[in-house]
Parts: structure tokens; C-alpha cells; sequence
């Protein structure tokens, strides 16, 4: 028995799991690679996780900090092995303070257990992720994690006002962005888990709007329903969600949910808008007279709240749709300004075309956020190749036209060596001093978000994520 | 002595930075310098390096609801380039045609109206920022969603140019709404309490939601004995409408029988409360920033004036209902000169401090008094002073102006 795993079972007793059936579960997220543990420790509250932070620091081994492990980019998996440490029993709402509409959470509570635990006070927590049902707050965090409803509410970052990390050297330490002094909780979020071990986030709630509306135009094809998408927001509208599918995604959709998306259009365009009353049928009114003039087939509004529910259901189910009809796929998730939407959407439908790769468009057009879903049978060689290059060929063609390659999932450990791409040597150098602060033995999930030394400036093909 | 240059373009200013940093000479970053009072002095004999040349709007495509502008263009200049668009950046910062946005988001200002828009830091997309090293490096970008690589943007974003300086910056905008209101009542004896709990019950909520007393460089007539409530409601006409008949129901349950409405001017009204902020009064002022909790700020407010009782100063003060803020302007009025002012308000904000820790100086009347900025430490203060090491290691930057000696 290695010293570490020694040192933390003498110290954590059964909250540490060593044998290979039980690491089995810590070896990989939703992205192909995987590697098994030394150990994983499932830690019940933050004293026992700094005192597995500072154990594997001493020994030198790689802390990898877990929460449901969704994310797609291989940021949870323990690459170089170490320990994994899982936030499953740091799950509680700690503190609720509904009058001053914050929270204090454990990172391991599921996103959407905290909108359901404010029901009925009027509140909810804003960053709606697709994988809110099962993502945790934590890993929402690490990520920077967004989802449809951002576009009017903001990321992840703007609704987390302060948050408890395990420095390396298994102190806990509590930052605010009220502190006098830098702003740490920004530096935190978005980090991927390469700073340090969050233990509590304190997060902002907000109140629900008084009144909302959903409605769906059905347009020929996805470039006219982006190009009404860039016109509503170049009008000065931002609704609070502006989605596209394309006809791909809403017939595996349909086939599944039955939610009542048109299913003979080329693209469908799922708009909310929220606030007062007063204001709904003007503002509907604005945006569907955009949509026609775009060359909208149809539209329509949902007429009741379970309408509503089933139409984002069906929405933030279409990868999971998707998942039953293809063999494998892999999604994208790339940014680009809003203005360049129909552009890059030619040019992903042109990049499919030319690997002969069906694609897939869901994606938060109102942000310019697109998730271009590849589809491929991972048994044929030729076609993985064929997913890797195209991956990358859409990346470049995002960056090229002043996007970035990350709009809400992370860099992880498949996008690494695409980060100096959009960013130059001095770029990525101030961003290492800030990690040099936190880290400098790189023990905190090493291999996410920067280059590897060694390859630096050659791009690692990635490993396509199986459906 | 204090000597000023200019660099002429982003790479000349991180050349200047570069070149202090070899000779080892103590610089600053200087922008407006309307926020100078934040913050403990700088060294008497260190060089300005003014972002005065950096004035350009460098990116916008209204369409794309963001802008990219040079650290050194004054906000003023932003929001009418921003104007003509119909869209807005709502940093509210006092001074606009003065205060530049490198120096606003360096200083990490924080408006009375980002519980509904968000803090500057929100607002931030992207930066460039010069660094002591000579170059230049970026953070985010022009797309609104973006998890690439660290969010710099947040650490330079408060850091008093302790770390480099903001040479661009990328913000997000948001559409103008169509109606800007602001109603202000005076609050009869013993009504605040309950006007502060009705208007907690609004469904339409304010934008902005102060409660001030004296301040009359922003509210120049009469003010109510409980003070003067002071709101902002932004949106369509119907919901501003509707905002103000259910204000004024809300008030007239609260015995406040007067609401005085401006429309015309309601912008200009609200830049005079901004201006307020940092304004001093006759060289005899300190004003101090204590952030905490909406639901306890009046009480806050009230332990910042019990703990001044037996000091000779008086108290201008803002309650910011919505961000939880309470501003406090301590001024002394009478014959005593600079050294036995000087004593009285440190001994005043040191009264103040001890009813609000994380008290911040925002303005001072007389610069250099001496008189320490910072509240209680923070507990990553160590983490800080690393940051600080790792981004400027012979300490040029602001030596000694921000928190912990950084």
C-alpha cells in the first residue's frame, strides 16, 4: 500500500476508496479519456477535505476535485492519477437568506435542488447549464458554467459573491468579492479546479419575473433563423433566451419529447422574454415582426406554463435525444460575436460537408454560442479522424472570426493545446502567475486549460466524446 | 518630486511600466484621477504614468452589444458613443467627463445600481493589461460567453493598478430602456423605517433605492427630517407608469405624503448623486464606503452615527436599500486647522470603523492626511501579497496604496 493512500485512511478512515471497482467510478467524465485514481476521497465536509489536500500535497501526488462529472472536456478526469476528491456529500444548502437573496451552498448540490428549494419565495438561481439536473454548483463554477437563460441573467461568475477554497496547503480560506483587496472569487470561477479545492460557494438569488413568455418561430433553413437572431439583438432587444435547432436536432427532439416544435421546418428558433406584464405582448410583438422579416414560417407562443416547461424540457434534452439516434457523437462548444452567426454557421455546415459528417446545430444563438454536434460511428477510423480534424477546423474558423473556443464548458484537458490559439506567450504568461500563487508545484487537476510544456504550439488531437 | 508621462499607444505604456520597473522607480497609474481618494497615498516621488493618450474607442459594432475601448477614454465619451447607439455600459462612476474607465475599473467602483445590472466586473468581457514586464496581456475577449483560460479581467478589476494597468477594455451593453425616472420623497419624522419595509413589497423594483441625508450638493432643497428617499425606475413608459402609482401607494401607507417626480433632468439628477459620492466639502471631509447586508443597512448606518457621537464631525450619509451600502461623508465644521482637522477625522473614521470593519476611504477632501483607507484584512491578505509579488516583483506599482501594504 502506497504511503498516501496509508496517510489518508489513517486520517479519513472510510471516506477514502481505494480498491479498483469502487475508483472505477472517479476515472473519467463526459469525455473519452479516462484514467483510474490512486485513490478517491468522498469527503463530509471541509475540515476532512483540507486534510486530504494538504496529505496528497505533501506526498506529491495530483488533486483532482469532482462534482457529477458532466463536463466534456476531460476537466475531471485524473489524468496523471492522484487523488480525486468528490463534493457528493458536501451537498447542502448551508445557509438561506432569501430577504438578502443570497445562498450559501456546498459545491456537491445539484444546480437545479437550489432553484427548487427556493420555490414559492419568489427566487431562483439564474445559471440554468442543460445538465442542470444533474451538475453540481461546484462544477458549475470550476467551468464557468452558463445555459440558455444567460444571455440575459449573466454566467456562473456573475452570481457567485464569494466562496471557500482549501489552499494547497490545507488551510480553508474564505474570499468575498466585498474583501478589501483582489478579487479572488473571479479569479476562482472559470479556473477548472487549478487553484484550489472549493468547499462552499456563497451565490446570488434572484427574483423571478413576474411574467414570462415562450414562443417558437419556425424558419426554412439555420442561416435565416441566425440572421434573425443577429437582428433581434443588433434591434436592441435581448429577450432572455434566444435558441436555435436545427432540423436534426428537433426531429430526434420531437421523436423523443413529443414537446410540439414544428418538425418539418429547417430550423427553429426558441425565444423567451420575462418581466412585467405590461410588457409582454409589445415585446413578443417586436421580435416576431424581426422573425418574419428574416423570413419566419411561423410563430407561435406556448400557451400555458406546462407548454412552457415541455418545450424547455425537450430543449435541454436534445443531446440526450440525439444520443439515441446516432451511434456516437461529439459536441463543440465555441463563441463567436453575434453579428458573425449566419457566417460561421455556413461555415460549420460547409466544414460537415467536406469531412461528409451529419451535424447537428443546438445552440444559445443569442450569445453567439454555438454547439455544433457532430455525428460518427467511433468503429470506422476514418470517420474519428475525420471528427477530430473537423473539431478543430470549426475552433479555427470561430477564433478567425473573433470568437474563442470555450463559451461555457472549459478548456479540460481536450481543449489544452487549442488555448494558445487564442492567446499569445504573454497572455498565457500573466495567466500563469496567477496559477504560480495557488500552485506551483502543479498538483491542483495538472493538465487542464494550459499547453503542455512539451508540445507546446502543436495541437494534440482530440479523443471525440462517444454518444 | 512627481513627474508625469504619456505614452502615446498600449505598447509605449507597457515600455514606461518596463523601464520604472528596471530603474526601480515607484510609478503610478493615473487616469482621471477622480478616485484618488480611494486608497492609501501614493510615494510623493513617484511618477505618474497617464493614460491620457489611450482615449479611443477602439471596437463597436452596435449589433454585437459590445464595445472595446482604450483604458484611458473617459466615460462620458463612452456613453455618448454609446447614446447614439441606443445602449449603455451602467458603470456609474461619478465625474464622467473626468473619470476614465481604466482608472474606474481599476478602482473597482461599485454604483448604487448593480443589484440590478451587475458590478463593473460583470460588465467586463475582456481586458488588455500592461504589465511591468513590457508587455501585454489579454484576458477574455469581444464574445459574451467565454471560458477561456483565467478571467484576469476580475483580478485587475479593484486592484488600484497594484498589478499593471487596464490599456483596453471590452464590455457587454445593454439596450437604453425607453423611460428614466426618478422620484424622490422626503421622509416625514419616524417614516423611513416603514417607507424602507413598504418598498421592500414592490413588484416593479427600483433600479436604484437611496435613502440621504444632508448631501445637498445632490439634493439642493428640502430634505425630510428621516431624510430623503431617492429612486430610479428604468424600462418601457407602461412599466415606469406603473412603477410610480404603486411607489407612491407604497409611500402614502408609509404617512410620506410628498413624491416629487423628474423626468426631464432625471439623468442629470442622477449624475449629481454620483457626483456626491466622492464630492468633499470644503477641504474638511473624509467620506467613507461600508458595504454589507440590504436588510442591515439602516442599521448600519445608525452604529456608524452613535459611534460618531462623541466626535466633533458631522455626517452626510447615503443608505443604498438595494446593494446594502452605506456611504458616510464626515465633515468638520468650524475654525480648527489642517493638524487638529486631521486628528479629528482619523479619529472619526477610526469611530466609524469600529461600527463597520470593512469600511473603505472612496474620497478625501485633503490629500495625503494620513489617514489609513482599508478596513479589516482580508483572510487570503497572504494570496494577495503573493499576486502582488508575481505580477510586479519589485513593488513599483502604487507601492504601499492598497490593502495590507500591497
Amino acid at each position: 500500500m502506497s504511503a498516501v493512500i496509508e496517510r489518508l485512511r489513517d486520517a479519513l478512515g472510510d471516506s477514502v476508496k481505494t480498491e479498483p471497482e469502487d475508483l472505477a467510478s472517479y476515472a473519467f467524465d463526459a469525455y473519452s479519456e479516462e484514467r483510474l485514481p490512486t485513490a478517491a476521497v468522498i469527503p463530509r465536509d471541509a475540515r476532512e477535505a483540507a486534510i486530504a489536500v494538504r496529505i496528497a500535497h505533501e506526498c506529491g501526488e495530483p488533486i483532482v476535485p469532482r462534482g457529477a462529472g458532466t463536463g466534456l472536456c476531460g476537466g475531471a478526469v485524473p489524468t496523471q492519477g492522484g487523488i480525486v476528491i468528490s463534493f457528493a456529500r458536501l451537498n447542502r444548502i448551508l445557509e438561506l437568506d432569501l430577504r438578502n437573496r443570497r445562498a450559501r451552498v456546498g459545491p456537491g448540490l445539484i444546480n437545479l435542488d437550489l432553484s427548487r428549494a427556493v420555490t414559492g419565495s419568489g427566487l431562483f438561481y439564474a445559471p440554468d447549464p442543460s445538465s442542470q439536473k444533474i451538475s453540481t454548483i461546484g462544477g458549475n463554477v470550476a467551468t464557468n458554467a452558463g445555459g440558455p437563460h444567460c444571455l440575459s441573467y449573466g454566467t456562473t461568475t456573475n452570481h457567485v459573491l464569494g466562496l471557500e477554497y482549501i489552499d494547497r496547503e490545507g488551510r480553508v480560506v474564505r474570499v468575498s468579492q466585498d474583501d478589501a483587496g483582489y478579487d479572488l472569487t473571479g479569479a476562482f470561477v472559470g479556473s477548472e479546479g487549478t487553484l484550489g479545492i472549493i468547499t462552499s460557494v456563497d451565490v446570488r438569488l434572484m427574483r423571478l419575473p413576474e411574467a414570462v413568455r415562450v414562443c417558437v418561430a419556425a424558419f426554412g433553413d439555420v442561416e435565416s433563423a441566425s440572421e434573425a437572431v443577429s437582428a433581434i439583438i443588433g434591434a436592441g432587444i435581448v429577450p432572455i433566451a434566444l435558441e436555435i435547432m436545427d432540423k436534426l436536432i428537433t426531429t430526434a427532439v420531437e421523436a423523443h419529447f413529443h414537446a410540439g416544435y414544428p418538425k418539418d421546418a429547417g430550423a427553429v428558433l426558441l425565444v423567451e422574454i420575462a418581466g412585467v406584464i405590461d410588457d409582454m405582448d409589445a415585446g413578443e410583438a417586436a421580435i416576431a415582426r424581426i422573425a418574419r422579416d428574416f423570413g419566419a414560417l411561423s410563430w407561435r407562443c406556448a400557451s400555458s406554463a406546462a407548454e412552457r416547461d415541455a418545450l424547455w424540457a425537450a430543449r435541454k434534452g436534445a443531446a440526450g435525444a440525439i444520443g439515441r439516434i446516432a451511434p456516437n457523437y461529439y459536441i463543440q462548444d465555441c463563441c463567436v460575436p453575434r453579428t458573425k452567426l449566419p457566417q460561421v454557421i455556413h461555415a460549420i455546415d460547409d466544414i460537415a460537408r467536406r469531412y461528409k459528417l451529419p451535424v447537428g446545430n443546438v445552440f444559445h444563438a443569442g450569445d453567439g454560442n454555438l454547439h455544433p454536434l457532430l455525428i460518427f460511428d467511433r468503429r470506422d477510423a476514418r470517420q474519428v479522424q475525420a471528427v477530430v480534424e473537423a473539431g478543430t477546423e470549426i475552433l479555427s474558423t470561430c477564433i478567425d472570426l473573433g470568437g474563442t473556443i470555450s463559451g461555457e464548458h472549459g478548456i479540460g484537458y481536450e481543449k489544452r493545446e487549442s488555448l494558445s490559439r487564442v492567446f499569445n506567450s504573454d497572455d498565457l504568461a500573466a495567466m500563469q502567475r496567477l496559477r504560480e500563487v495557488f500552485d506551483p508545484a502543479r498538483l491542483f487537476n495538472p493538465d487542464k486549460i494550459f499547453p503542455s510544456g512539451a508540445s507546446c504550439g502543436e495541437v494534440r488531437a482530440p479523443l471525440p466524446l462517444a454518444g | 518630486m512627481i513627474s508625469t508621462r504619456e505614452p502615446h499607444d498600449d505598447r509605449a505604456f507597457a515600455r514606461a511600466l518596463h523601464e520604472c520597473a528596471e530603474a526601480g522607480t515607484p510609478a503610478y497609474i493615473l487616469g482621471g484621477g477622480t478616485l484618488q481618494g480611494i486608497g492609501d497615498a501614493p510615494l510623493p516621488e513617484s511618477v505618474a504614468i497617464s493614460t491620457r493618450a489611450l482615449s479611443e474607442i477602439i471596437a463597436y459594432d452596435p449589433r454585437d452589444l459590445t464595445i472595446g475601448v482604450a483604458g484611458g477614454c473617459n466615460l462620458a465619451r463612452l456613453s455618448t458613443t454609446l447614446a447614439n447607439e441606443g445602449q449603455f455600459v451602467p458603470l456609474d462612476a461619478p465625474q464622467p467627463s473626468r473619470a476614465t474607465v481604466g482608472g474606474t475599473l481599476a478602482a473597482g467602483w461599485l454604483g448604487p445600481r448593480r443589484a440590478s445590472y451587475g458590478r463593473s466586473r460583470d460588465l467586463v468581457i475582456g481586458t488588455t493589461a500592461a504589465l511591468v514586464d513590457g508587455t501585454l496581456a489579454r484576458a477574455g475577449g469581444m464574445v459574451v460567453k467565454n471560458v477561456t483560460g483565467y478571467d484576469l479581467s476580475k483580478v485587475y478589476i479593484g486592484s488600484l493598478g497594484t498589478l499593471g494597468a487596464i490599456v483596453r477594455a471590452n464590455f457587454k451593453t445593454l439596450p437604453l430602456p425607453a423611460a428614466f425616472r426618478v422620484a424622490i420623497a422626503p421622509l416625514p419624522e419616524n417614516s423611513r423605517e416603514r417607507a424602507i419595509e413598504h418598498l421592500a413589497t414592490l413588484e416593479v423594483e427600483p433600479t436604484c433605492e437611496l435613502v440621504v441625508r444632508g448631501f445637498r450638493d445632490a439634493l439642493p432643497f428640502a430634505q425630510g427630517v428621516d431624510g430623503t428617499l431617492f429612486v430610479v425606475f428604468e424600462g418601457s413608459a407602461a412599466l415606469v407608469e406603473r412603477a410610480t402609482r404603486a411607489l407612491r401607494s407604497a409611500l402614502g401607507a408609509a404617512g410620506v405624503a410628498e413624491t416629487k417626480i423628474v423626468d426631464v433632468g432625471a439623468r442629470d439628477a442622477f449624475a449629481r448623486m454620483l457626483d456626491a459620492y466622492i464630492a468633499p466639502i470644503e477641504g474638511r471631509s473624509i467620506t467613507l464606503r461600508s458595504l454589507g447586508l440590504p436588510s442591515a443597512s439602516v442599521e448600519l448606518d445608525a452604529a456608524i452615527r452613535k459611534a460618531l457621537e462623541s466626535h466633533a464631525v458631522l455626517v452626510d450619509s447615503i443608505i443604498d436599500g438595494r446593494c446594502g451600502d452605506v456611504i458616510s461623508r464626515l465633515f468638520v465644521d468650524g475654525a480648527i486647522e489642517s493638524a487638529e482637522l486631521r486628528a479629528t477625522l482619523a479619529a472619526a473614521v477610526s469611530a466609524a470603523r469600529s461600527a463597520s470593519p470593512g469600511a473603505t476611504v472612496l474620497a478625501r477632501a485633503v490629500p495625503n492626511d494620513g489617514i489609513a483607507s482599508w478596513g479589516t484584512r482580508p483572510i487570503a491578505l497572504e494570496a494577495m501579497h503573493e499576486l502582488k509579488r508575481r505580477f510586479d516583483p519589485s513593488s513599483i506599482l502604487a507601492r504601499g496604496r492598497f490593502v495590507g501594504g500591497i
